[in-house]
């Protein structure tokens, strides 16, 4: 599963990394990521995601081939 | 949700009219060319906002602004935002472009121009447009502060009220 961050979250992850195990759904992978840096917890709960650039909540099942990209709030303007 | 959800796609230009600009830009935004692309024989008022690099934030000294934005999802959200104000309002023009990369002072990092018949629509479906913008599309803001520090900044945090991450509170009053 490939995971994608944008701006502040650069400041807790990789750009771009891979993750594997067991991952259904959102709340699974913000558990996993938090295995990987304990201190994104704040900013991960405010965090949106999206697959093949359209949002998805918890009930979407993620798929070990999913391209998940990882939403801060927004800053624009 | 059993399916990622997407916003629709960009809204085909009016017939006669400038096609849209790109919504996002690396480079400087060319107002005045977007404001002449913008005028229309049926628009009795046209608004241009244009939202600046201001060279201080929170008391703190800023050099330049540096912009980033997933630019798929960034673009698509910008043409429904465009697409529902335009038929909310009955605009003839509404356009948005915003910057990505580094911005000085004093440049322009997003501008919204709308047009309609009478000037309470054009700045109301101005200041929609632009409120989503800045809350909803992905795009972030990194300030770089004259001290050579910067800091990921000035997030919406509408989902501290809202319990949402989605719901935004301007969504809150109907």
């Amino acid at each position: 599963m490939k995971i994608h961050v944008y701006a502040g979250l650069k400041d807790y992850f990789q750009p771009e990394f891979e993750v594997s195990g067991l991952v259904r759904n959102t709340d699974e992978l913000k558990a996993l990521l938090l295995t990987i840096n304990d201190k994104a917890g704040a900013i991960l709960s405010s965090c949106r995601f999206a697959v093949e650039e359209g949002f998805i909540d918890n009930a979407f099942k993620l798929n070990e081939n999913d391209t998940i990209v990882i939403i801060p709030p927004s800053s624009g303007g | 949700m059993a399916a990622p959800s997407h916003p629709s796609g960009p809204a085909a230009a009016s017939p006669g009219q400038a096609p849209a600009p790109e919504a996002l830009s690396s480079e400087p935004l060319d107002i005045v060319g977007l404001l002449g692309g913008a005028h229309h024989p049926g628009a009795g008022a046209v608004v241009l906002f244009s939202g600046e690099v201001r060279d201080n934030n929170q008391g703190r000294a800023v050099s330049s602004l540096e912009y980033e934005a997933y630019a798929p999802l960034a673009t698509s959200m910008i043409a429904e935002i465009l697409a529902t104000a335009r038929q909310r309002w009955s605009l003839q023009t509404a356009v948005a472009q915003h910057r990505t990369g580094r911005v000085a002072v004093g440049d322009t990092a997003v501008v919204v121009i709308t047009a309609s018949a009478h000037r309470s629509e054009a700045y109301a479906a101005n200041r929609y447009i632009i409120d989503r913008i800045k809350h909803e599309a992905p795009i972030w803001k990194c300030e770089h502060y004259a001290d050579g520090t910067k800091e990921w900044g000035n997030n919406c945090n509408c989902h501290t009220v809202t319990g949402d991450v989605n719901k935004h509170i301007y969504e809150t009053g109907g």
